[in-house]
């Protein structure tokens, strides 16, 4: 009794503690969250981590040491992500792209249309009033709408030919257009309705 | 120990040349290696899988679930066609290696 370990009341409480299937619950759900892993291949880590368990324990290793040594020996999720994605790419990230893409070009193609509005009413009317000065340099300005979706043609070329392991996130493209276009429909709007007001 | 590009490399051949001695799922895949190298191979035992997936994309191997004598289930893989093809090629680019570094060192020793 003099001998016992101080903690060896709490080391007996953290043996009986252990439970199996939550801790393996856990890691097998860190797997699942991350992005490129997929139920069949959480199911065959499950399966390996359960037969190298096996073997551990066969050893000598409690079923607690066993579990943290198998999973040592699988590696962390930070590591084996980048070898799944580059086995598990879907092509729907890059179609989604594409979809982003071509109504993003829509979008500055409509903008573009909204700036000859009050061309064609000039035109139109021959007592239609003159172009304020901010109108008049936004259409000047107008072939140059053509850039942006160039711009996000020449990303989603590069996205599709990265070599990383990880492509960029279709929800990343698909925030920068919706940005952009905001950004560009304001000056834009502002610009028509002026001529409206004046 | 081998250094970690070298067991990059070995990894596919390895594979398929465990693979001719029969089926097998992937940690009796790790532990046979371990054994044939003497503990000289370790693979971070994860990134056999996507390796092994990477195989199967290529037909070299295919895989099946079943159930094994444990009761558990486990995803078998076996040798394709593609696979002995493509393990006949890594065979003659490996032995040209081997052998070319033994007649260097052959040389290297007998001058030294």
């Amino acid at each position: 009794m003099v001998n016992r370990p101080r903690n060896s009341g709490n080391f007996m409480e953290n043996v009986s503690q252990f439970d199996l299937n939550a801790s393996l619950g856990l890691w097998l759900e860190r797997l699942a969250q991350a992005p490129h892993f997929r139920n069949e291949n959480v199911a065959e880590m499950e399966s390996h981590v359960r037969d190298s368990m096996t073997k551990l324990q066969s050893q000598g290793l409690s079923e607690e040491e066993s579990f943290l040594v198998a999973i040592r020996r699988v590696g962390t999720v930070g590591k084996l992500e980048p070898e799944f994605a580059k086995v598990n790419r879907s092509p729907w990230n890059m179609i989604i792209h594409g979809v982003i893409l071509a109504f993003f070009s829509v979008g500055c193609w409509i903008l573009w249309a909204l700036l000859q509005v009050p061309w064609m009413l000039i035109r139109m009317l021959s007592d239609a009033p003159p172009l304020p000065a901010f109108t008049r340099l936004l259409m000047g300005c107008s072939p140059f709408l053509v850039v942006p979706p160039l711009l996000a043609l020449v990303y989603c070329l590069y996205a599709l030919n990265k070599k990383s392991d990880v492509r960029p996130s279709w929800r990343r493209f698909l925030a920068a257009t919706v940005g952009a276009i905001l950004l560009l429909a304001f000056p834009i709007i502002v610009a028509v309705l002026l001529y409206f007001v004046e | 120990m081998l250094t970690k590009e070298l067991v990059a490399a070995s990894t596919v051949p390895l594979v398929l040349s465990v693979l001719t001695e029969g089926e097998n799922y992937g940690y009796a895949l790790i532990q046979r290696v371990r054994e044939l190298s003497g503990g000289k191979i370790e693979w971070t035992e994860g990134m056999l899988y996507p390796v092994l997936h990477w195989m199967e994309k290529e037909d070299l191997i295919e895989s099946e679930w079943r159930e094994a004598e444990t009761g558990r289930k486990r995803k078998y893989y076996r040798l394709r066609k593609e696979g002995r093809k493509a393990l006949k090629e890594e065979k003659e680019q490996w032995l040209t290696v081997h052998e070319t570094l033994a007649t260097l060192w052959k040389t290297s020793l007998s001058l030294t």
